[in-house]
């Protein structure tokens, strides 16, 4: 038991600070959790043998597979849908929003929330959408069908 | 980086196609050729839809280099259809 985590505790036996407190300050003293996809823990060179740092390194492809089966897309035997496309492409992608004339923006809007996608072009800002594609980086969707039906769809970046 | 090589492979029930690899590269030739009558094209749509040519061009212009490394793969029980962009 390391001395801050000591002095936690005779602080919440002394009644200075209660439970959720203490709980807390404990969880605040814990170690970084262990290095997860897309980030690596180590030393780095030439620092002086002391201490690690953690290097967190940019997924470059976002990659989509899809398994189905008959029922699903009509074709005889399963059908496999393997897509990998360069990040970069997503960022030059979504830029192309801003090619979309001004007047162009309210018809789209309107259109969009007919269809029940309640987004504003005009709001969308560059740095919103990098922003959204840098955490696009941490997502990964793991779709399942139910029992009888073997589809699956997975997307996660690489 | 501009994309170079296409490859491009298309297998059916009947029949099969050898992998193409396309240079993509030597395209280039004739859109340099054709790039006057190109921007004039382009700058005309640009301007009659109010938008602006420079960025339309920057726009299609980081579509093209970000596309190597894109990867397609659709393949059924008997038919697959491979497309790669080096």
């Amino acid at each position: 038991m390391n001395e801050n985590r000591r002095q936690i505790l005779e602080m919440l036996a002394a009644g200075k600070i209660t439970a959720d407190e203490a709980e807390r300050l404990i969880s605040a003293l814990e170690p970084e959790p262990a290095a997860t996809v897309g980030e690596f823990s180590g030393r780095i060179a030439g620092s002086n043998g002391g201490k690690e740092a953690t290097v967190k390194t940019r997924a470059k492809y976002l990659r989509v597979l899809v398994e189905a089966d008959e029922t699903m897309t009509g074709i005889k035997g399963p059908t496999t849908v393997n897509v990998r496309v360069p990040m970069q492409l997503l960022r030059a992608g979504v830029r192309l929003a801003s090619l979309i004339p001004a007047q162009a923006h309210q018809q789209l809007d309107e259109a969009l929330s007919r269809h029940g996608v309640p987004l504003t072009l005009s709001q969308i800002k560059p740095e919103n959408l990098e922003e959204l594609i840098d955490h696009l980086e941490d997502l990964t969707v793991d779709v399942d069908s139910k029992e009888g039906n073997a589809t699956k769809v997975r997307v996660f970046c690489e | 980086m501009t994309p170079n090589i296409a490859v491009l492979q298309i297998e059916g029930p009947h029949f099969h196609m050898p992998r193409l690899w396309l240079p993509i590269f030597l395209l280039w030739i004739p859109l340099i050729l054709l790039s006057p009558f190109l921007f004039l094209v382009i700058f005309g749509l640009c301007l009659a839809g109010r938008v602006s040519p420079w960025r339309a061009i920057a726009v299609f212009w980081a579509i093209v280099c970000s596309l190597p490394g894109t990867h397609v793969r659709v393949s059924t029980q008997n038919s697959q259809v491979l497309v790669r962009i080096l």
